[in-house]
């Protein structure tokens, strides 16, 4: 059995007679930014967490650790409060 | 055996706060200059210390508040005990220049800005980031997400 790098996302695995290819674990986005920086005040972090309708992106496709996707839902509902964010974007 | 009522003396420690208002677009600087001279007030007649003040200017409102389509946003960092806080919110909760209100208790106060801002409304200008380049900016531009 050998492993070879064939891109960047993928691992391709030969075994005897044939050859797999299995997704790797892609890691946390957030792992540079320290917890107390994700606050309701960083609009520009938040932004990018939010779909084009305005929803939060679950973890299972941005791959934040559970820490910080907590903190992150919370500073959301916040700037949501406080009118910094909206909750729905309508299309025209 | 229980002690007395008499003899128990509840004790609360200073703790650090963090409040954010909004107060209503046809206010001009000097009254919103006045609005937190007068919440200051609450605090330092209650022993309490104002650590740090941030104008963030006369923003748009994400949606409609009370008929307002635009708001003068203030934060004002405290050191306090609790008792004057739960005043403070009540104070603003009956003001009616104040559209929203919101108070949280924080680990620690951030010296950095993150919303261009200035210390009082007076001293605004429109346009001009007031605040120090954020050391994070730069990391969060390398984030990417693809869905």
């Amino acid at each position: 059995m050998s492993i070879k790098k064939a891109d960047e996302g993928y691992v391709k695995v030969s075994l005897v007679n044939q050859s797999v290819f299995i997704r790797k674990k892609k890691s946390c986005p957030l792992r540079s930014i320290p917890l107390p920086e994700i606050t309701y005040k960083n609009l520009k972090l938040l932004n990018k967490f939010l779909s084009e309708r305005g929803k939060i992106l679950p973890s299972r496709i941005t791959n934040v650790v559970p820490k910080k996707q907590k903190a992150l839902a919370n500073a959301i509902k916040i700037a949501r409060q406080l009118a910094l964010i909206s909750p729905i974007k309508k299309e025209f | 055996m229980p002690r007395p009522f008499h003899f128990k003396i509840k004790i609360f420690s200073m703790a650090l706060y963090e409040t954010v208002f909004i107060a209503r677009q046809d206010l001009s600087a000097d009254d919103v200059d006045a609005l937190t001279g007068k919440f200051t007030k609450i605090i330092t007649d209650g022993k309490g210390k104002i650590v740090s003040r941030e104008y963030w200017g006369l923003r748009n409102l994400a949606f409609k508040v009370k008929k307002n389509s635009r708001g003068h946003y203030v934060l004002l960092n405290i050191k306090c005990e609790y008792p004057v806080v739960a005043e403070l919110n009540r104070v603003m909760s009956y003001n009616e220049d104040i559209i929203r209100s919101a108070i949280f208790n924080v680990e620690s106060h951030r010296d950095e800005s993150s919303l261009f801002a200035s210390q009082t409304a007076k001293d605004y200008k429109p346009g001009k980031s007031q605040a120090k380049p954020n050391s994070i900016d730069s990391l969060i531009d390398q984030i990417q997400i693809d869905i």
